[in-house]
């Protein structure tokens, strides 16, 4: 066999194995997004958005309550989380670049993106539940944002040291000092990407049901009240989920159904604005 | 007439390593000064410390004078962000700012707290004429600036730092990362804007600096060789070293 033909055969082997994996996983990917998607589709109606949850075995009823709760916990996680994420990814690139206290951040929030969430939850649960004697929103809010703060942080970090050293410098020779650099240039530059970073982030902790069983739990009724236990869409998933009733498993589906929507609406944002060029 | 005047200048980096030697020069006003030199000789060094560039990075050290308009601007107590509108630099790969053309121009003017929008609009069509670059960007001023050629942007670059109308403008190898026609604009341009401005400018390449310049310093490991009139480096250099390097047999 000439060698041609040998690394022909060889490239041919190593090209079916690899589209056999993608094939594999992207399998199992359609499989799961199919069913949520038939069984959502079909369990879908206005009354889930606009009514409260029937009492249990009784039919029909929604999940308002919990549509709005997951709303406001995300909404204050992401206030909570966003405003640390990038102002420490700031540090991380601009004011601490370089130091040791930086490079210490930057590993222990790599560390924190791979901690599992029901850890996080378990310590907010500790520290904002048990003193105050009773689940509530602000505890689920802090628990996601934590979860949230590493991812946008090393984000940040990692957009603003993509902007060329040679940019700030052109700013400095104009005579500006340090934070109208980061501000008018550096940021608009990385502004993007750390935009991005962002909706990735809150697409992150939407899906969190584990920290928020330790902390916002969940509430039967609608409630707008941070400071008690909030229903959310994640963990009254997983309640109907595990329940006995039809009408539970069906709006359970429905609610996967949102969810995914949801994820996939701000994932599919997130690669747009990364495509789009500032435009005046 | 001395624009600036550099007295026993030497330079640190990182506290202790010498990358400058007692360097002592006079930039004449409204002429234009080429530092040439092989790589690493010092002659970026030099150009950044006209306009305190090297402030940017800890420990780095200057000892000696450069004096402008009498005043030592190595001093502590010099104003900076002042020094920086006086004293423009030009990089070697063009820098312009996310954001459009009209922005570009107009951050140094606004940094010096210039908010009406008639005299902004006024001096960026001043500086986009100086640095002839008006007539192809007039039309789209709200374009990003990243839109433009290579040779467009060192232009608009050049245009950002003639808006806070300096008096020196720092050129650092302005044209090593443009294609001849876009070299031989600039080039013109630089002439053309010692009426007004004083010019240093960093080359790597001999001809550009035979071309341009009314000054040469030719650099060496930190020292400054020689300084002449041009037509006399390049013609009947007075030292050894110099006439080695510009006719090709080193560096």
């Amino acid at each position: 066999m000439t060698r041609e033909r040998v690394r022909k055969i060889q490239s041919l082997v190593a090209l079916s194995m690899s589209t056999l994996a993608a094939v594999f996983g992207l399998f199992w990917l359609v499989f799961i997004l199919g069913d949520v998607l038939a069984h959502g589709m079909k369990a879908l109606n206005l009354s889930l958005f606009t009514m409260d949850p029937a009492p249990p075995g009784v039919d029909g009823g929604g999940l308002r309550n919990a549509f709005v709760g997951q709303m406001m916990i995300t909404v204050f996680a992401t206030i909570l989380g966003v405003p640390i994420g990038v102002l420490g990814g700031t540090f991380l690139a601009e004011y601490g670049r370089g130091t040791r206290l930086a490079m210490v951040i930057s590993i222990l929030s790599d560390i924190m993106v791979s901690v599992p969430s029901i850890v996080v939850g378990i310590f907010v649960y500790a520290i904002l539940v048990r003193p105050f004697g009773h689940f509530n929103g602000w505890a689920g809010a802090v628990a996601l944002s934590i979860i949230m703060i590493p991812v946008v942080l090393r984000t940040t970090e990692d957009m603003l040291s993509l902007v060329p050293w040679t940019l700030r410098e052109a700013a400095f020779a104009l005579g500006a000092p340090y934070y109208k650099v980061i501000i008018q240039v550096v940021y608009r530059g990385a502004a993007t990407g750390i935009l991005t970073g962002i909706l990735l982030s809150i697409a992150r902790v939407s899906g969190e049901t584990a920290p928020l069983l330790f902390t916002s739990f969940n509430n039967s009724f609608f409630s707008t009240n941070m400071n008690e236990p909030i229903s959310s869409l994640t963990v009254t998933i997983f309640q109907y989920a595990m329940g006995p009733y039809d009408d539970w498993h069906a709006q359970a589906w429905a609610a996967s159904f949102m969810m995914t929507v949801f994820i996939l609406i701000l994932t599919i944002t997130g690669r747009a604005v990364l495509k789009w060029r500032y435009r005046r | 007439m001395n624009e600036l005047e550099v007295k026993e200048l030497d330079f640190y980096y990182n506290g202790d390593s010498l990358a400058l030697k007692k360097i002592c020069l006079n930039i004449h006003k409204n002429e234009v000064t080429a530092l040439i030199g092989p790589s690493g000789c010092g002659k970026t060094t030099l150009l950044r410390c006209f306009n305190r560039m090297h402030d940017l990075y800890p420990k780095n050290r200057y000892e000696g004078e450069i004096l402008f308009e009498g005043k030592d601007i190595l001093s502590n107590g010099v104003d900076l962000i002042k020094l920086r509108s006086r004293i423009g630099m030009v990089f070697q790969k063009p820098t312009p700012f996310p954001m459009s053309i009209f922005d570009n121009i107009a951050y140094g003017l606004r940094l010096r707290g210039i908010k009406k929008k008639a005299e902004l609009t006024e001096r960026v069509e001043n500086a986009l004429k100086h640095a002839a670059l008006w007539d192809e960007v007039k039309d789209k001023l709200y374009a990003g600036a990243n839109e433009l050629s290579g040779g467009q942007q060192q232009r608009l670059v050049i245009a950002r730092a003639l808006a806070v109308e300096p008096d020196v403008l720092l050129f650092d190898e302005p044209t090593s990362a443009l294609d001849p026609i876009s070299t031989a604009k600039i080039e013109e341009l630089v002439i053309e804007l010692k009426k007004d401005v004083t010019i240093i400018i960093v080359t790597h390449n001999m001809q550009q600096a035979a071309r341009i310049s009314d000054w040469t310093g030719f650099l060496m490991l930190g020292e400054l060789i020689e300084f002449d009139k041009t037509e006399k480096i390049f013609t009947v250099p007075s030292h050894k070293l110099t006439e080695d390097y510009i006719t090709g047999r080193f560096g």
